[in-house]
């Protein structure tokens, strides 16, 4: 708090540098932890706050002096008084920073670990988890084209929350390994349950019971995938083919751990060119519904929340 | 009124009152009601303007029958449906406190529009009641937001889906909409936490801003007074021709009054 | 005078007025107020009971009365088949979001539209600053008033009334188009019917008033009369751009030629709904 001597009519200040110091940290834990960035952020905010004042105090004396200060009498005695060397500040004047400054602390200490508390889960990746779904031959004795409308917990210890639909298509093998087209049933658009166009067996229902929990597959001949909300239209590679999605429908990654399909991360597609075991598919991080990940638009959304 | 009271009668009037005095002289209610009671309005204020009135009914409805809801009610995904049906089905009396939470929801947005609908027909938002407006829209924002948490609560097929299309549109803001996404969900997918966050806004966080936002509503209604319907012949604020001065007919319609007793006619 | 010094001209003069020639508040407006209140309630109170006393009389609960069911289906995230609405407030917003069909529109559905519908009403008073507040001599805010009124009740109501061409809502309607079309004798087109619906054809296709128009797809109401052949129709299913060079149907060869057959015969015997 330098408030003597002006150069150029530039009063003296040692804001800017312990702003400069905060920022630097800001930018510091970009890179290095969010906790930093969160305090040094609030630092900045602090500083600014105070740099501000300081410039207004010193440039407009009168706006607060004639208010604050009445133990000095006239609003043009103040600055002398300030000017000069010792204790520099009156006691108003420690009083009344002193009150904006505990109440900043209070706020800050009140409010950082709240709203921390309740952002902190959106920054916060959910870890690897896998879902086995059952034997492989449960998708692959079935006539070519058919989707098993495959329902499994993506996370068992949440249980029926995190019941998924996906459907699973065997596309034969690929360099004498088995392939798999898994699409998720959640719509592009934005995010409804997504029905397969065409008769669905219910008659062929399997139940069983892997060390994921229950997994129910009913057999499929979809020509594609219809949304039930607002008009969205897929074909049998999940490509958008009418309505309003953005993109094709999300896709899981798999892996096959003795002879059981499991259930890998998702990812999300643009378009996919080809079919079945021969299809080219780039791979998007998992975007929410209604996000553009291949379009001009992607630059709408170009960070993600990681998954 | 002149007739004289017995000393006995005027002690216990004297006791009857004492708290009513202690109060006031603590807090000066009095004058306060006073003026909110007796203040005047304009003569010819309709049925219309009773919207207001019933907007906050409606909203007092949900705030009473919510917090008993909130005593029955789980929010936890593996119980929050269970015991919306124990509500329904087991509580004395149960059915009708849900049910008047779940209609007068309806209520309270049909009235909401209807009381702005009003408004904007009248002109009243015009000066100086702009910021009575701006508050206004706040509120139907808010209350439209408190509609959207509630929707989950019950845990249901529509309740369920619903919420995820929301979010899914909230996320589709640019840049920062994924994140909101994602603090809206507690997560990356809906879950416990979802239902959680949702019943937190949808209790606390919400209402409290609602709260919030009446009161400094109300304090503008009343300190900037309530519109005369503009077509009336006899609005408050009208304009005259030339310098004013009260028709023949006014005056005998209208005495000035001392508050609290009305001349007659006033009331048609 | 300013339109300022005018407006709090205006202002003084009706505080002058309501203080010289107002009803007090208390009883006069509140009694009104009071028995719109015990209105609200009351109806509240009465649509709660019609809501639980004509749902349970059926028994069970779920089975709607009146104002529906007393409790859905509990939520089940890997539901294939439930069909997602919003609370009535939010139709127009739903039904917004189906008008914005093409994928690079979404987000004027979704975040656009609102947010400038918002913007809107918060900036009203800044944006109509004129003195005047008689209904007929605002002529520009009355019209965009009721206009938005139209937009908002149109929507809501398309909203209310939307079906979508999903298996699960279009199957219901085969026993109609049986027998709008005359071909209830026949189970193969009857069975050709039922997978008509199931395989989202009215994404694209209208089929005697359901169904959306989309991708320029022709009506199949009158398919039969066109003299085609169910040989054709077969091979057009299995793969529509070798038949019609450019046609953006997707191929229906997955479904296999059991079924395809079923299709082809129900398209032949439509035709055209009397």
């Amino acid at each position: 708090m330098q408030h003597s001597g002006r150069d150029n009519g530039i009063a003296r200040s040692l804001w800017p540098f312990g702003f400069a110091l905060a920022a630097a940290a800001f930018l510091v834990g970009l890179v290095l932890s969010w906790w930093l960035v969160a305090i040094a952020g609030g630092v900045c905010v602090l500083i600014g706050a105070g740099w501000i004042a300081d410039s207004i105090r010193s440039k407009h004396p009168h706006l607060l002096e004639e208010t604050v200060e009445h133990q000095v009498e006239a609003p043009k005695a103040a600055a002398p008084v300030r000017a000069a060397a010792g204790p520099a500040m009156s006691r108003s004047r420690f009083l009344e920073a002193g009150t904006l400054g505990l109440g900043a602390v209070m706020g800050g200490a009140l409010t950082v670990p709240a709203v921390g508390f309740m952002v902190a889960p959106a920054f916060q990746s959910q870890g690897k988890h896998d879902a086995n779904v059952g034997p492989l031959d449960n998708f692959t004795g079935v006539p070519e084209g058919t989707f098993m409308v495959t329902t499994f917990l993506l996370r068992k210890d949440q249980g029926d929350v995190s019941r998924r639909t996906v459907y699973v298509r065997y596309n034969g093998e690929l360099q004498s390994q088995p392939s798999f087209t898994i699409i998720s049933n959640r719509c592009a658009h934005l995010g409804c349950p997504v029905q397969p166009s065409g008769p669905i067996d219910d008659a062929k229902k399997v139940e069983l019971t892997t060390d994921n929990g229950p997994v129910s597959l009913t057999p499929s001949q979809p020509a594609g995938f219809g949304c039930p909300c607002h008009g969205g239209a897929y074909d049998a590679e999940g490509n958008r083919t009418a309505g309003p999605p953005v993109r094709g429908l999300d896709r899981f990654e798999y892996s096959i751990i003795d002879g059981e399909l499991h259930i890998g991360k998702a990812y999300s597609v643009g378009t996919v060119a080809g079919t079945g075991a021969d299809a080219r598919i780039k791979k998007f991080d998992l975007a929410a519904p209604g996000q553009h990940v291949d379009d001009w638009e992607w630059w709408l959304y170009p960070v993600q929340p990681p998954h | 009124m002149a007739t004289r009271k017995s000393p006995r009668q005027q002690q216990v009037e004297a006791a009857l009152l004492y708290p009513v005095d202690w109060l006031d002289e603590r807090t000066g209610i009095r004058a306060g009601l006073q003026y909110f009671l007796f203040r005047n309005v304009p003569r010819d204020t309709n049925w219309m303007q009773t919207l207001g009135a019933a907007t906050l009914t409606a909203f007092l409805v949900q705030a009473v029958t919510g917090v008993i809801l909130a005593m029955y009610y789980k929010p936890d995904p593996n119980s929050a449906y269970e015991s919306i049906k124990h509500i329904t089905n087991d509580v004395t009396l149960g059915w009708l406190v849900r049910g008047m939470h779940r209609w007068g929801a309806s209520c309270f947005i049909i009235l909401m529009f209807l009381h702005m609908g009003r408004v904007f027909l009248f002109g009243a938002y015009k000066y100086p009641r702009e910021l009575t407006w701006i508050i206004g829209v706040m509120l139907l924002a808010l209350g439209m937001i408190e509609g959207f948490t509630g929707y989950l609560l019950p845990w249901d097929e529509t309740a369920y889906w619903a919420t995820v299309v929301g979010i899914n549109i909230q996320a589709n803001g640019p840049f920062v909409g994924p994140f909101i996404g994602s603090i809206l969900k507690g997560g990356a997918e809906i879950g416990p936490e979802t239902l959680a966050r949702f019943y937190s806004l949808h209790m606390l966080a919400i209402p409290g801003g609602l709260m919030a936002l009446i009161g400094i509503h109300l304090f503008l209604v009343v300190r900037l007074g309530i519109t005369s319907p503009p077509w009336s012949p006899v609005a408050a604020g009208r304009e005259r021709d030339g310098e004013e001065a009260p028709t023949a007919d006014r005056v005998g319609l209208v005495e000035p009054t001392p508050r609290g007793s009305a001349s007659q006619g006033v009331e048609k | 005078m300013s339109s300022l010094e005018k407006n709090r001209a205006d202002h003084k003069r009706y505080k002058e007025d309501v203080k010289r020639e107002g009803k007090p508040f208390f009883p006069y407006a509140l009694f009104h107020d009071s028995f719109m209140q015990v209105v609200v309630v009351a109806v509240i109170i009465g649509l709660a009971t019609i809501w639980k006393w004509t749902a349970e009389d059926v028994g069970g609960g779920t089975n709607p009365g009146l104002l529906g069911s007393l409790y859905e289906e509990k939520a089940d995230p890997g539901s294939t088949s439930f069909v997602p609405r919003p609370d009535w407030y939010y139709y127009f917003l739903f039904y917004l979001l189906r008008i914005f069909k093409w994928p690079d529109s979404v987000i004027l559905g979704t975040v656009g539209i609102p947010t400038i519908l918002l913007m809107l009403l918060l900036a009203l008073p800044f944006i109509d600053r004129r003195r005047e507040r008689h209904p007929l001599r605002r002529p520009v805010a009355m019209i965009a008033g009721i206009l938005v009124i139209v937009a908002m009740g149109t929507l809501t109501w398309k909203g209310a009334t939307a079906k979508e061409a999903v298996a699960s809502e279009s199957a219901s309607a085969v026993p109609t188009w049986a027998a709008k079309q005359g071909f209830a004798n026949d189970p193969v087109a009857m069975a050709g019917a039922t997978l008509f619906a199931q395989s989202g054809c009215l994404t694209c296709h209208v089929y005697t008033g359901s169904g959306g128009a989309n991708l320029g797809a022709p009506e199949l109401t009158a398919e039969g009369s066109k003299g085609l052949g169910i040989d054709w129709q077969i091979k057009h299913l299995e793969c529509p751009s070798c038949v019609t060079p450019g046609s953006p149907m997707p191929a229906f060869k997955a479904l296999g030629a059991d079924n395809l057959k079923k299709l082809a015969t129900f398209l032949e015997a439509s035709k055209g709904a009397k």
